[in-house]
């Protein structure tokens, strides 16, 4: 650790994650914003609201904690609901596997921690494209410290700022929006269509059912269906020559 | 009782960011879990967006006439579609339902 020219590329490539990542916190920060006023209006106390930010640190999670703690769900519900939002990370753990697997533990954990979509996505490019050197993990660092740092400090603005601006903005609409955006171009196969549709028309009709069990119905009716639709097509044409890519 | 809750939750987000990197799941995941994993964010995104756009809060009866919401949805889905910027479609959804709400 001591010498010179390797601490140099350590730093080198923790910037390079920094500077990767700085670009996505035009669409981090006012989500991180609208979170902290959302947080407020679902009833959160301030403390509440900020360090669900670091506790879960996952922001259409921590919306739907939020939405759920609100409307007065059992606990066990949110939970279920809050954890298949969050399940996809399990895929992008494993895709990081091959590059952090030989760390110390301490640096897994912390990486792990840091292992959210805008960091993956950066980091992932930098693992598969960049140079193979023993520092490269350096990288992940960079980009998750920049999304935690923008995450809190926007949050915690957010709440403050949560208390003067009137209902009547209808701010809380961001977040759908902001969803929307994430969508809306990620429907690129016959299944990915599926899985919206049919979450969709779960989400409308499951509506009555208790406890806004609705979420969690309509996300795993989605995945169950996207999947089928996945597994079905792809058994009558087998040569799949567009697989997802990440 | 709210602080438990999010402690566990807390745990078993880091759990599923952490899991594949503690080496004991050596083989790496089957394949039809990684497709299924793969419609998370669509299945889940979607059921958080419909009934936000469509359900009013008050009556909680989905509207589709004379539902600003659902205007400003297909505007920020074209312009989604058109730049994949989010900035730029978020502007544009809160813009169609301030002009909608307010002007109109």
């Amino acid at each position: 650790m001591t010498d010179a020219p390797a601490q140099r590329s350590a730093t080198a490539e923790f910037c390079l994650g920094v500077r990767h990542e700085l670009p996505l916190q035009l669409g981090v920060i006012p989500f991180g914003l609208v979170f902290g006023i959302l947080g407020l209006a679902s009833g959160l106390t301030s403390l509440q609201t900020i360090l669900l930010s670091s506790i879960l640190f996952g922001g259409a999670s921590q919306v739907v904690f939020a939405q759920l703690w609100a409307a007065g769900v059992p606990p066990l519900i949110v939970g279920g609901s809050v954890s298949v939002v969050n399940l996809r990370h399990v895929l992008y753990s494993a895709s990081m596997a091959q590059y952090l697997a030989h760390l110390p533990l301490r640096w897994r954990i912390l990486l792990g921690y840091l292992l959210t979509d805008e960091a993956y996505a950066v980091s992932i490019k930098r693992f598969q494209d960049g140079p193979k050197t023993r520092y490269q993990h350096y990288h992940l660092l960079g980009s998750g410290m920049t999304l935690w740092v923008a995450w809190q400090i926007s949050t915690l603005v957010g709440v403050i700022a949560g208390t003067t601006i009137p209902e009547s903005w209808s701010l809380s609409f961001a977040i759908p929006l902001t969803f929307i955006a994430l969508v809306a171009p990620s429907i690129r196969r016959r299944a990915d269509l599926v899985a919206c549709v049919v979450a969709a028309v779960l989400s409308l009709i499951c509506q009555p059912l208790p406890w806004k069990s609705w979420i969690i119905i309509s996300a795993l009716g989605g995945i169950a269906a996207g999947w089928m639709t996945h597994y079905h097509t792809s058994k009558n044409t087998p040569t799949d020559k567009n697989p997802r890519p990440r | 009782m709210i602080w438990l809750v999010m402690v566990m939750t807390g745990i078993f987000t880091f759990g599923t960011r952490f899991v594949m990197l503690t080496g004991w799941v050596a083989r790496g995941l089957p394949k039809w879990l990684i497709d299924a994993l793969g419609f998370v964010p669509i299945a889940v995104l979607t059921a958080i967006i419909v009934p936000a756009v469509l359900i009013d809060p008050a009556t909680e009866q989905i509207i589709v006439t004379h539902n600003a919401r659902l205007h400003a949805a297909i505007i920020a889905t074209i312009v989604a579609l058109l730049t994949r910027n989010v900035i730029a479609t978020t502007c544009s959804g809160l813009a169609t339902l301030w002009v909608l709400q307010w002007w109109l």
